[in-house]
């Protein structure tokens, strides 16, 4: 079933596919198929792409495929590794017998010997990562947001298919959103807004200051100086900090700065799907 | 992609930030209805969690959670020292349909999706499949058709002494 939840990530498909109906489509994505490790004696990772209709790699049916919304292909993601609590159990077990340490020679050796005995036995852990091929509009949905998935992701399309991917994100969604001539232009140049802070009615006084020296001319507000404050205005604005507004505050230790050394360890965002 | 190009698009996630405080303003001050044409008339809500970052790139983050964030004293103190959003959980609706996500405005990346609810005409595994790939795909539409909103207002001219100024003093006023 296709998932009713998750995170996605969207490309832009920079340049052009075999249409995901003929026998090209199918055979590229054969060339670049995952191809089991299970039975791999060493530790390695395997990547390729699959159907959801057959996880194995070994066919390419349009109707496991085609889902009218766009063309539904899965990457599978084998890792096989030799358990470290083995390693560490076998470790204890050589080095009690020993009665003493064992030298990183003969823990490179108990490795290797442990490689060779438990791998074949050792099942790799699988992973699937849903990818949604939109031959119309040429986009990409990718369901997989890590570094990792991405750039795996990215590597094996281009393998596959020998073109590349661009990510979406604000510049390019700006780029591809069908915007006039003159404000794709401006895109080139536009910078942040320096947004006021507490107490700044003279920083909003900047910020339309700023717009005054536009007379019209994008170009102009992204060359634009700030403006200097008001005289006797609390000034916090990261863009005009340099100037203390009075002779009090030039003198006082600047809180802000103190503020923002204090890193806070912020803990990832919790998934909200629960 | 070139390395001077790639960092160029991963400067412009100041634009995406922009975009979320902006959406932020539009909800408050005329509502979260859009209408993105071709018949799609969108609404869209803040929901549980808002994180916001510093102005000035070099401090600490804002993390909200739980209740309604975008209300809470601590996000108008937020706004007022001219943080910017740059992850928020929103609800999007369009006629029966129901989004919940979490957008990462410097990337655009939308994640912690869920679904409206299944089609109850959807007679097996395969109806299921197409009518939530297609849903996916609209989420997609319904976001960048937002954002286009935003761009529009954002690159045109006289955007700093018009919609910004209004904004900064919604920011600094709340």
């Amino acid at each position: 079933m296709f998932r009713r939840s998750g995170s996605t990530v969207a490309y832009y498909v920079d340049g052009k596919l075999p249409n995901p109906h003929d026998d090209a489509f199918g055979a590229k994505l054969a060339d670049q198929r995952f191809r089991s490790i299970e039975t791999a004696a060493s530790e390695e990772t395997s990547i390729g792409w699959v159907t959801s209709g057959d996880p194995t790699g070994d066919t390419f049916e349009l109707e496991d495929m085609d889902i009218d919304a766009g063309i539904w292909l899965r990457i599978r993601f084998d890792k096989k590794a030799l358990p470290t609590v083995w390693l560490k159990i076998h470790r204890a077990v050589a080095e009690r017998s020993a009665g003493r340490p064992l030298s990183a020679r003969e823990r490179k050796e108990l490795k290797e010997d442990l490689s060779e005995k438990l791998l074949p036995r050792t099942l790799p852990t699988v992973q699937f990562v849903d990818v949604l091929y939109l031959p119309k509009q040429q986009r990409i949905l990718l369901f997989g947001t890590s570094k990792r998935i991405r750039e795996e992701f990215e590597k094996l399309f281009f393998k596959t298919f020998a073109v590349s991917v661009v990510a979406a994100t604000p510049y390019t969604l700006a780029q591809h959103s069908g915007l006039g001539r003159e404000a794709l232009a401006y895109l080139d140049q536009v910078s942040p807004v320096p947004w006021p802070r507490e107490g700044g009615v003279a920083d909003r006084q900047m910020l339309a200051d700023e717009d005054d020296g536009l007379e019209g001319d994008h170009e102009e507000e992204f060359d634009a100086e700030p403006s200097e404050p008001a005289p006797g205005a609390t000034v916090t604005d990261a863009r005009a900090s340099e100037t203390a507004a009075t002779p009090e505050e030039a003198s006082r230790p600047d809180e802000d700065a103190d503020l923002e050394a204090i890193e806070i360890d912020l803990p990832e965002p919790t998934e909200h799907d629960a | 992609m070139t390395a001077a190009a790639t960092a160029a698009t991963d400067s412009y996630s100041f634009l995406g930030e922009e975009f979320l405080t902006w959406l932020w303003f539009r909800l408050e001050t005329r509502g979260g209805d859009f209408d993105l044409g071709e018949g799609r008339a969108v609404g869209v809500s803040f929901d549980d969690y808002l994180q916001l970052a510093p102005g000035d790139g070099d401090g600490t983050f804002q993390t909200l959670r739980d209740g309604k964030p975008s209300r809470s004293a601590e996000a108008a103190a937020g706004l007022r020292n001219g943080r910017r959003v740059q992850e928020a959980k929103l609800i999007v609706a369009m006629g029966e349909l129901q989004w919940s996500l979490i957008l990462d405005a410097t990337t655009m990346t939308l994640r912690s999706i869920k679904l409206p609810d299944d089609d109850p005409e959807a007679s097996g595994p395969e109806d299921k499949n197409r009518d939530r790939a297609a849903n996916f795909v609209l989420l997609h539409e319904i976001v960048e058709g937002v954002y286009h909103e935003f761009l529009r207002v954002r690159l045109e001219e006289g955007y700093l002494e018009g919609e910004a100024e209004a904004q900064a003093t919604w920011m600094t006023s709340r």
